[in-house]
């Protein structure tokens, strides 16, 4: 079972990620992401703006950033999926995808996410590792997962 | 009606083709024409005599649903009017781009307004008056296009702005005669354009002209003349100046699209894959290389070169001997900052001022005349273009590659303000060890015909020790920190150094400089202070916010630039106070949003948050 999604945002945004990943995460950019351990688990980081971060995490989060007490707001939203594919898969979908200036596809390094458009559908590809192993991490709306997965299984067909 | 291609008549009232046209419109004052371009092709829409608005509409050749909707455009772009580079393109309602800036000289357009109804006319008790709504009916009928009472059109050279009250003011057209706006198409499109018919207010300076249209072909985007500029005008006696590439922005392209106009120049805003975060870390951790071109040089010269910095540059110069540079301000008569800078001394006839503004070497200039001087001023800039190599990791990188044609220096030895020349590989140069981030840093001044291979070489050589170009946006953010002006926002030619918190580069001791008794008188009691502050929570404060005593309503200061420090951790800002309020430790309050709704509690401390001793550039 895939580890969910939680956003986290606010004035003390930084401040929390700060206290939950380490100093470190704020040698992160926008749309640069780190992994890391938290609470003995797996858990990858990928800062979306200065003070907002989404997290790939399986345990309690919220048990965690409750006592810190800060200006924030951790949710998990029902609206938005998740799709891990094979980093093979990569080069196929950049061909295809585009993106709006001055976000880059081209050369995309590891833990790195880009907002993007699949023939039309917005998602956010996200480079990073799992496990040691790279892979690639599609983030869009829920509704669109089914033409999405349609879409990507005419790129793997290819 | 639909204008026809004139007969290549020799317009002598407007500048020359910017290349082979392919149509050509003259619109007659108060009228309007309709127009067709296909995908790819430049639209060039010209202010012949001057002061003209002309109301422009697009749509989408295939579907006159898709026009240009200003709404979606502001939104997209998040600025009031597109302009030439990132966010130029005006969008349909469905998103999609219809036209995009390329080139603007006037820099003054609304799309807030209407193009000018009857009813505008009326309520002003000019029923029946020629409108450019009116117009763009009469010109769209035979298209098939239904009238309307009103076009929501982009409305080129008509000079509007939303002020802080929230109303939309409206005055005199900015253009001058000749001044243009260059559009590509992104689609095919139908095309109209007037020549506004408005003479009851000053918007076409009460006397409506013409306005002209070239057209030219899709092919034209390999030509320079066609490469995407912003005019800017600086004074009225100097030309207009297109933005333009510095000699390393063909290396910086490839790694960004994150281009913005940045004093004339086109320069980095952070990087493509990498982020403002990961520059300035490397900046303070490592090394960072950054175009600092888009400063101005000038080369003063002659038997009475000292004597005239010595009278217009606030540092006593005499200690600015050959080899050494110092940083200062040019000031005027009233003590106020004309622009700070770095004066180097090559010997007592021959110096170099480093500054911001096209206008510092006609200032200069303009001193010794009236002092009957002989100095030579010469404007050097599109000459010496300038990298800086920054970080605590930056002597590391340069040492094997340097070499100096006096065997007694070496990198090693070169002081903090000293300069000399030296090569870099095989790269002339003058090497400065000067820079604008708190860091140990150089500055390398080169021809641009070596620019390409500089940057190369530096980037190439340091990338072992986690080199990493540099944007402006981290720039901003380190510059911040150390507690260094930035024109425009710590200072301008109403501030006096004591207010913008460099009194100390002030030599008062002199016999005689300008703005000397001004600012004998000032430094006993400068109207404010510049200071740091340190918040108390994570927000981030804004330049002209407010501050406030704790709990009371009476203003104290106003913030002049703010970030979040990574180094710090902290949200931090500088800042100009009265004087009774900038005692280190004081408690302050900086009033956030409309200044009522929330205040935040910052302490008082030295201007720079970040090694305010100076210890890392001295290294």
């Amino acid at each position: 079972m895939e580890h969910p999604l939680w956003d986290l945002a606010g004035v003390d945004g930084l401040a929390v990620a700060r206290s939950l990943f380490g100093a470190e995460v704020d040698y992160l950019a926008p749309f640069q992401s780190m992994e890391t351990r938290l609470q003995d688990k797996n858990c990858s980081v990928l800062r979306l703006c200065d003070r907002n971060f989404r997290i790939v995490y399986a345990g309690p989060l919220q048990q965690l950033i409750t006592p810190l007490k800060a200006k924030i707001w951790l949710k998990q939203f029902d609206w938005l999926a998740r799709l891990s594919l094979p980093i093979s898969l990569l080069p196929e979908i950049i061909s295809q995808a585009t993106v709006r200036p001055p976000h880059r596809l081209k050369d995309i390094p590891n833990h790195r996410a880009v907002p993007a458009q699949l023939q039309g559908m917005p998602l956010l590809i996200w480079q990073h590792p799992h496990q040691g192993q790279p892979i690639l991490e599609l983030h869009a709306a829920r509704q669109d997962l089914k033409t999405l997965t349609s879409k990507l299984e005419q790129i793997q067909s290819l | 009606m639909t204008a026809n291609v004139l007969s290549a008549p020799t317009y002598t009232d407007i500048p020359s083709p910017l290349g082979p046209i392919i149509a050509e419109y003259r619109i007659a004052p108060g009228t309007a024409i309709s127009y067709s371009v296909t995908q790819g092709q430049y639209i060039q829409i010209i202010d012949v005599a001057g002061a003209q608005c002309s109301d422009f509409l697009a749509f989408n050749a295939n579907d006159y649903g898709q026009e240009i909707d200003s709404t979606v455009t502001r939104t997209l772009n998040g600025v009031t009017n597109p302009q030439a580079g990132l966010h130029s393109k005006y969008f349909s309602p469905s998103m999609q781009p219809l036209v995009e800036v390329i080139q603007d000289t006037c820099g003054r357009h609304d799309s807030f307004f209407l193009a000018c109804t009857p009813r505008y006319y009326e309520d002003a008790g000019y029923p029946g008056h020629p409108s450019c709504s009116d117009n763009f009916n009469r010109v769209l009928a035979p298209h098939g296009m239904a009238s309307r009472s009103g076009w929501p059109a982009i409305n080129f050279f008509y000079n509007t702005q939303v002020d802080c009250h929230g109303h939309i003011l409206s005055e005199e057209s900015w253009s001058r005669s000749g001044d243009y706006v260059l559009l590509r198409a992104h689609q095919d499109l139908l095309c109209a354009s007037s020549a506004c018919p408005d003479d009851i207010d000053p918007a076409n300076g009460w006397q409506p002209t013409s306005i002209h249209i070239r057209v030219y072909g899709a092919d034209q985007s390999a030509r320079p003349t066609f490469s995407r500029a912003m005019g800017r005008r600086v004074a009225a006696d100097f030309p207009l100046r297109l933005t333009q590439d510095s000699a390393f922005t063909p290396c910086i392209r490839p790694l960004t699209d994150n281009v913005i106009e940045y004093n004339g120049f086109w320069v980095p805003n952070s990087f493509a894959h990498q982020g403002d975060q990961a520059e300035y870390w490397a900046l303070r951790r490592r090394a960072a290389l950054m175009d600092l071109s888009a400063l101005r040089k000038f080369e003063v010269t002659g038997p009475d070169a000292f004597a005239l910095l010595q009278y217009a540059f606030s540092r006593n110069v005499e200690k600015i001997t050959s080899g050494r540079s110092g940083y200062g301000c040019l000031l005027n008569p009233h003590g106020g900052i004309v622009d700070d800078g770095i004066v180097f001394c090559f010997g007592p006839t021959h110096y170099r001022y480093v500054g911001n503004c096209d206008t510092d070497g006609d200032w200069l200039q303009r001193i010794a005349q009236r002092q009957g001087w002989s100095v030579d001023i010469e404007a050097v800039s599109d000459r010496i273009h300038n990298l800086a190599l920054q970080g605590p990791k930056s002597r590391d990188i340069l040492r094997p590659l340097t070499s100096f044609a006096d065997p007694t220096i070496t990198l090693d030895t070169l002081g903090y303000f000293q300069f000399t020349a030296a090569r870099v590989g095989d790269i002339p140069l003058l090497l400065s060890r000067t820079g604008y981030t708190g860091e140990l840093g150089y500055e390398l001044f080169v021809h641009p015909d070596k620019g390409a291979q500089l940057w190369h070489l530096l980037l190439q050589s340091g990338q072992s020790a986690g080199l990493l170009p540099l944007g402006m946006k981290a720039l901003d953010r380190a510059r911040i920190e150390a507690g260094l002006l930035a024109s425009g926002y710590e200072f301008d030619d109403l501030t006096s150094p004591y207010q913008a918190g460099i009194g100390w580069t002030v030599a008062m001791k002199k016999p005689d400089f300008i703005g000397k008794t001004a600012l004998d008188k000032v430094r006993q009691h400068p109207p404010r202070v510049a200071v740091g502050l340190v918040l108390a929570g994570n927000e981030v404060a804004a330049q002209g916010q407010n501050i406030y005593p704790q709990g009371e309503r009476w203003r104290i200061g106003q913030i002049t630039s703010a970030t979040f420090s990574p180094i710090r951790n902290q949200s931090i800002a500088m800042a100009q106070v009265v004087p009774e309020y900038a005692a280190p430790g004081t408690p302050v309050e900086i009033g956030l949003l409309d200044g009522i709704k929330r205040r935040v509690v910052a302490t008082v401390g030295p201007l720079a948050a970040f090694d305010p001793t100076k210890s890392r550039v001295r290294i």
